[in-house]
């Protein structure tokens, strides 16, 4: 891994991003909760949790919301064939939506790929129209892949102890 | 949901205080106790309006710079159980079924994959087809980022909230 290194994850903190990915106990004093399950005091807990955010390996404890709960019925995975050139330029258009939350360069034909949500079909088709008359991109080069199921969201990451290992500061 | 929910989740959104009791703490923001916060985010979760309340993490900022979403084309007519088989492996943190562009692109499932590299992703990806008979798919990884944040943003999307 390149990229100047930051000190290592000890197995307390490893053990603390493990609970922390488990729902947040509802209790007036989750953190005591969640310190106890790991072995750790409370006040051990609250200290590695801000070190953990301020080095970004946390990006906060929030809830997840159910987009159909708040209005927002219809989304879709959508693929563009960019000239090389003009990745970037396009991808800051795509990105100033706020309709749009995922936004990847991939290794294929079709290199740009990112999702939109929205209230309803309409919503999506004219941001997508937006999009393709801002960059002059033709329809040909579109893919617009509409969910029609989400069969699995669970992101989840298991650290090991022996998968320690130091942290880089990568390009975010 | 009533204002102060939408307000309550506005104000969750920043994230939960590292703090002894920071239901109180978001509670003094609102004008609510730290029971009557809880008792409101109870209520979330209990219609769905909150799916998880978790920690999110930067998994590059500990190594994880693998991702790759892999599209699978069903092997033939009636393989609807595609979806299910994919998302019971562990490692596939998300699967959607898409519609697809007939003629131009004909795949239907989507996975998402992470690791420390991207030979492991290859290898996970491949042992998961072998287990489930081998369908024809196409890995498509990630070489940047310009947008990741959660899908539903209450300060920006929130949608068709009162």
């Amino acid at each position: 891994m390149s990229g100047s290194s930051l000190p290592v994850l000890d197995q307390t903190d490893l053990a603390i991003l493990n609970a922390l990915q488990d729902d947040l106990p509802l209790v007036s004093r989750p953190w005591k909760a969640i310190a106890d399950r790991v072995g750790i005091t409370e006040t051990e807990i609250l200290s590695r949790t801000k070190m953990l955010e301020i080095a970004g390996i946390i990006r906060g404890i929030s809830p997840i919301l159910e987009s159909r709960h708040l209005g927002l019925h219809a989304a879709t995975l959508v693929a563009l064939h960019v000239p090389e050139e003009r990745v970037d330029e396009i991808a800051a258009v795509i990105s100033s939506y706020a309709e749009v939350s995922h936004n990847f360069q991939r290794d294929h034909y079709y290199a740009l790929w990112f999702t939109v949500a929205a209230q309803n079909g309409e919503g999506i088709q004219k941001v997508l129209d937006e999009i393709l008359k801002r960059t002059g991109i033709p329809a040909a080069d579109v893919l617009d892949l509409p969910t029609m199921k989400k069969i699995k969201i669970d992101v989840r990451f298991s650290f090991l102890p022996a998968q320690s290992r130091e942290i880089s500061d990568g390009s975010d | 949901m009533d204002p102060i929910d939408v307000h309550l989740l506005r104000e969750l959104e920043r994230g939960l205080p590292v703090v002894p009791s920071p239901f109180e703490e978001i509670g003094k923001r609102l004008g609510l106790n730290g029971d009557e916060v809880l008792e409101r985010i109870r209520h979330l979760k209990e219609s769905g309006i909150i799916r998880k309340f978790r920690a999110r993490i930067d998994q590059r900022k500990v190594g994880i710079i693998a991702n790759a979403l892999v599209a699978w084309k069903p092997a033939g007519a009636g393989n609807g159980d595609l979806g299910k088989l994919l998302a019971a492996f562990p490692s596939v943190t998300h699967c959607y079924e898409r519609r697809p562009v007939p003629g131009r692109w004909e795949y239907t499932y989507y996975t998402v994959h992470h690791d420390y590299s991207k030979e492991q992703v290859l290898d996970d990806v491949k042992a998961v087809a072998e287990q489930i008979g081998g369908p024809e798919y196409l890995i498509l990884f990630s070489t940047r980022e310009f947008k990741r944040v959660p899908n539903v943003r209450m300060r920006e999307n929130g949608g068709g909230v009162p």
